[in-house]
């Protein structure tokens, strides 16, 4: 069904969360950035949150106290946290979104909303009536860039390898102080290929014209699918060898004298050019995907080639932290390079360009002096949908994501003791990587659980509602444990 | 000794067999220099079949010879006669093969020389269904030395090489002739179900850059499930006849004109199929539209590729060859104008007029040459 622009109700009919929760700290939130993209907004704006922190004093327990005085103290303030928040959701919310905003927001004095994306053009001057803010429309790129450096900088394991069969799917990359030059594939409805070589040195090198706006276009043609996220689905389910013809098609086998294995495609599509025969959607779904992420890997590394770079970063909403997405694209630049040249994926692909247009209107705040950290309370997690997640959070996750970051105290440098901050393995655990320490650490967490409610509670013994709450938090902090279970990231 | 050497080797018939993915290709010479005594000699399964392949056409549904393309007086080891080009889909090959058993091919005696995968996939059902044996040879050094045969037997008079002057205005494009000769170095893109890329240093020096698996089968295969479409040439129809702007998203789509910053014209896609994201659009553009965008999309992909790989190569001339392009003015023309425009006029696409027949010629060169 068409979705419908004009009225409110559209949004309350198909969000079942209260929009509250996704657009937090509005009240004083400034420094508003907005990235509008072929199919997808995503929203930044800096607030201020005012949270209790208990602050814990403990007395010095060799003095002579009276038997029934406590053996700590709790003080609870006050504290201003600066905060970052990012909301991604579909263009088709965007006037919604804006009410709602609007609504909401009070006690700010900004006049200003930085913008960027190719939506910028089309949506500006609906933000200037619905907001009453000033559009400042940045460039796509620099902002795409900025948000890039940024995120590679200044969050630890933003990038990653992805290996579908080894040990651990996931190898997270170090934070790295040297990070240029790089290719960046950003894939959103079309693809751009930029080389970073600096800070403020970098160029749109290439693009394609088949990316995530063709796999979204082709597969709802082909399979009759309306969402991308189902297109995905589908297509982790399919067989591409039904549709595709493969060497082994042609040749009977291996074409060998060219290295070229039976197993590899030939022709996208190769199979479905008879009128007598029915192909399932999700052997059509993935045979696209397929064509679509080798097409791009391939371009990708015929351009890495050209210039000489080992590094490629992939970002953009066509790979959401996807699989069998990201599966194809590394094998795909293996294939193609033999091993030369690395695919890199980033956690937090898809905000880069929302990240970047606001840096570039908080460029007085001094961003960069300062460390950020995720606030992983309030961010979706890396893959989507866990499955017994419960049905306002599977809402979320489906049409809007988050991302929050917290501005630190103080900034986090290198250890400066450290002789070589590049090559600096730090001795840590790293849960997502090793399952058995996973299993062990959550099992740990889950079975001190009522131990840790029982202290809590006995803590507090003049307060009646610690009860209530200690019961709150143990019902929450199981379902967190249990969601790490399932879905580690 | 060297005549006797060619009697012994070299009996009629004469043939070229590229087995492909989708096309089989077929390559007779028929001579025309027989002399009495030889008809004599000859025996009937042999005359019946020289009478077949030249009288018709059309074989049976499916098999076509391309007359325009046939070279007439051409001499091959010490005979005159006439070269002729015919294809036939591969999955009509079990039909064929019926036909040889049924005219006593295989008494006949002569060695069948056959390219391309099909020859690897099929070479035990011509021994179990003809009692064939093919001599297999690889596509890719057939591909090559067709090519340098037929530019040099064609530069006497009709050229073989092409290439389009003013490629995007219809009414000032045309096709001129081009002269292959010291043609090193060349990329060859011979776009079939799939793509290969080779870099051709000379004669008998060429790599394999790179292929890619977004072809004539994909545009093929996509169109019969977009479309409803059957054959090659219904596709192509109805691509003619559609209108691919309403299907993909472009620059000025979603820039409202062009992105000067990076050089990105208006008209520019930006998104293949994009605007088939939305559900009204979906239901708005026609089949034609479909076929001429899926059309676009390929032509377009495999340019793009061609001139990164020109580019790490160094090499400024592009060859486009294979059954992709047959009767496809349409891809030809977006091919010329793409290489030229992105690469600032530093490329140049030229095309062949025997197109996708050239693993034919060079199996038939390797039957009478062997290398």
């Amino acid at each position: 069904m068409c979705l419908s622009k004009t009225v409110g109700h559209s949004m309350d009919k198909s969000i079942t969360l209260p929009p509250d929760e996704i657009f937090r700290n509005l009240e004083n939130a400034k420094r508003f950035a907005i990235d509008i993209g072929g199919s997808l907004t995503k929203l930044a704006y800096y607030s201020t949150v005012q949270h209790k922190v208990a602050k814990v004093r403990s007395f010095d327990t060799t003095a002579k106290e009276a038997p029934n005085d406590k053996l700590y103290e709790i003080s609870v303030q006050e504290e201003v946290t600066a905060r970052l928040h990012f909301i991604k959701f579909e263009n088709a919310y965007i006037e919604t979104c804006l009410d709602f905003i609007k609504d909401h927001l009070v006690n700010t004095e900004t006049k200003v909303i930085k913008a960027t994306g190719g939506g910028a053009h089309k949506f500006k001057e609906l933000i200037e009536k619905k907001l009453g803010l000033n559009v400042d429309k940045e460039d796509e790129m620099t902002c795409l860039i900025k948000g890039c450096n940024f995120v590679l900088k200044n969050i630890p394991h933003e990038a990653f390898v992805y290996a579908r069969h080894a040990d651990s799917e996931f190898r997270f990359q170090t934070a790295n102080p040297d990070i240029f030059p790089y290719l960046l594939v950003n894939i959103g409805s079309g693809v751009s290929i930029v080389k970073v070589e600096s800070e403020d040195q970098f160029e749109r090198i290439g693009g394609s014209s088949i990316g995530g706006g063709t796999f979204w276009g082709l597969g709802a043609l082909l399979t009759k699918t309306k969402r991308f996220d189902e297109l995905l689905q589908l297509a982790s389910k399919g067989q591409h060898t039904n549709v595709d013809m493969l060497v082994k098609d042609i040749y009977g086998g291996s074409y060998g004298c060219l290295g070229l294995t039976g197993d590899l495609i030939a022709s996208s599509f190769g199979k479905s050019a008879t009128a007598d025969k029915e192909f399932s959607k999700e052997d059509m779904a993935k045979s696209l995907l397929h064509m679509i992420s080798n097409d791009i890997g391939q371009l990708a590394c015929l351009y890495a080639k050209l210039h000489n770079l080992s590094r490629v970063y992939f970002g953009g909403f066509f790979i959401r932290g996807h699989p069998v997405t990201m599966h194809t694209i590394t094998y795909s630049i293996n294939f193609f390079t033999k091993g030369e040249v690395q695919a890199l994926f980033l956690r937090h692909e898809g905000y880069l360009g929302a990240i970047g247009a606001f840096l570039k209107g908080a460029e007085e705040d001094n961003p960069n002096q300062y460390s950020w950290g995720e606030n992983y309370a309030g961010s979706s997690g890396l893959m989507s949908v866990s499955p017994d997640m419960n049905p306002m959070q599977r809402a979320r996750s489906g049409t809007f994501d988050m991302l929050e970051m917290d501005r630190l105290e103080r900034q986090l440098v290198n250890l400066p003791l450290l002789q070589d901050p590049s090559s600096y393995i730090p001795d840590t655990v790293d849960l997502t990587e090793d399952a058995l320490a996973r299993d062990y650490w959550l099992y740990c967490f889950e079975d001190a659980l009522d131990g840790v409610v029982k202290r809590a509670v006995a803590s507090q013994p003049d307060i009646p509602e610690a009860v209530v709450r200690a019961e709150k938090f143990r019902q929450k902090y199981r379902h967190k444990l249990l969601t790490l279970r399932h879905q580690p990231l | 000794h060297f005549v006797s050497l060619i009697k012994k080797k070299l009996t009629f018939p004469w043939f070229g067999m590229d087995i492909g993915g989708t096309l089989v290709k077929l390559v007779y010479f028929e001579p025309k220099d027989i002399t009495a005594e030889e008809e004599q000699e000859e025996v009937d399964n042999l005359k019946s079949i020289r009478r077949y392949l030249t009288s018709n056409i059309a074989y049976g549904k499916t098999g076509h010879r391309d007359v325009h393309l046939e070279l007439q007086d051409l001499t091959l080891c010490g005979r005159t006669g006439n070269l002729h080009f015919i294809r036939f889909p591969t999955q009509d090959l079990p039909a064929f093969l019926q036909m040889a058993r049924n005219k006593h091919f295989s008494s006949l005696h002569t060695t069948l020389c056959a390219t391309g995968g099909g020859a690897y996939k099929f070479e035990s059902d011509f021994r179990t269904m003809a009692d064939l044996q093919l001599h297999k040879l690889d596509e890719l050094d057939c591909l090559i030395r067709g090519v340098l045969y037929i530019d040099s037997v064609m530069s006497r008079g009709l050229s073989e090489c092409y290439y389009f002057e003013n490629p995007t205005d219809p009414d000032h494009c045309i096709q001129k002739p081009y002269t292959l000769e010291n043609p090193y170095p060349l990329l060859l893109v011979n776009i079939g179900s799939g793509v290969s890329i080779l870099a051709v240093y000379s004669e008998n020096n060429y790599k394999r850059v790179t292929g890619t698996s977004l072809g004539g089968g994909t545009f093929l295969g996509l169109c019969c499930l977009l479309t409803g479409c059957s054959t090659f040439e219904e596709a192509l129809k109805m691509a003619s006849d559609g209108e691919s702007t309403r299907v993909d998203k472009l620059v000025r789509d979603i820039y409202g004109g062009d992105y000067e910053r990076f050089g990105l014209p208006g008209w520019a896609v930006a998104s293949s199929f994009g605007n088939m994201m939305s559900k009204e659009k979906r239901e708005s553009v026609s089949k034609e539209d479909l076929a001429r965008a899926t059309l676009v999309t390929i032509t377009n992909n495999i340019g793009s590729i061609t001139r990164m790989c020109a580019l790490n190569e160094n090499i400024e001339r592009v060859v486009f060859v294979g059954n992709f392009l047959r009767v496809n003015t349409l891809s030809m023309k977006l091919l010329a104008y793409a290489m030229d425009y992105w690469s600032k006029g530093q490329l140049k696409a030229l095309f062949l007029q025997h197109e996708g027949y050239f693993g034919a010629v060079g199996a038939l060169l390797e039957l009478l040459h062997p290398s």
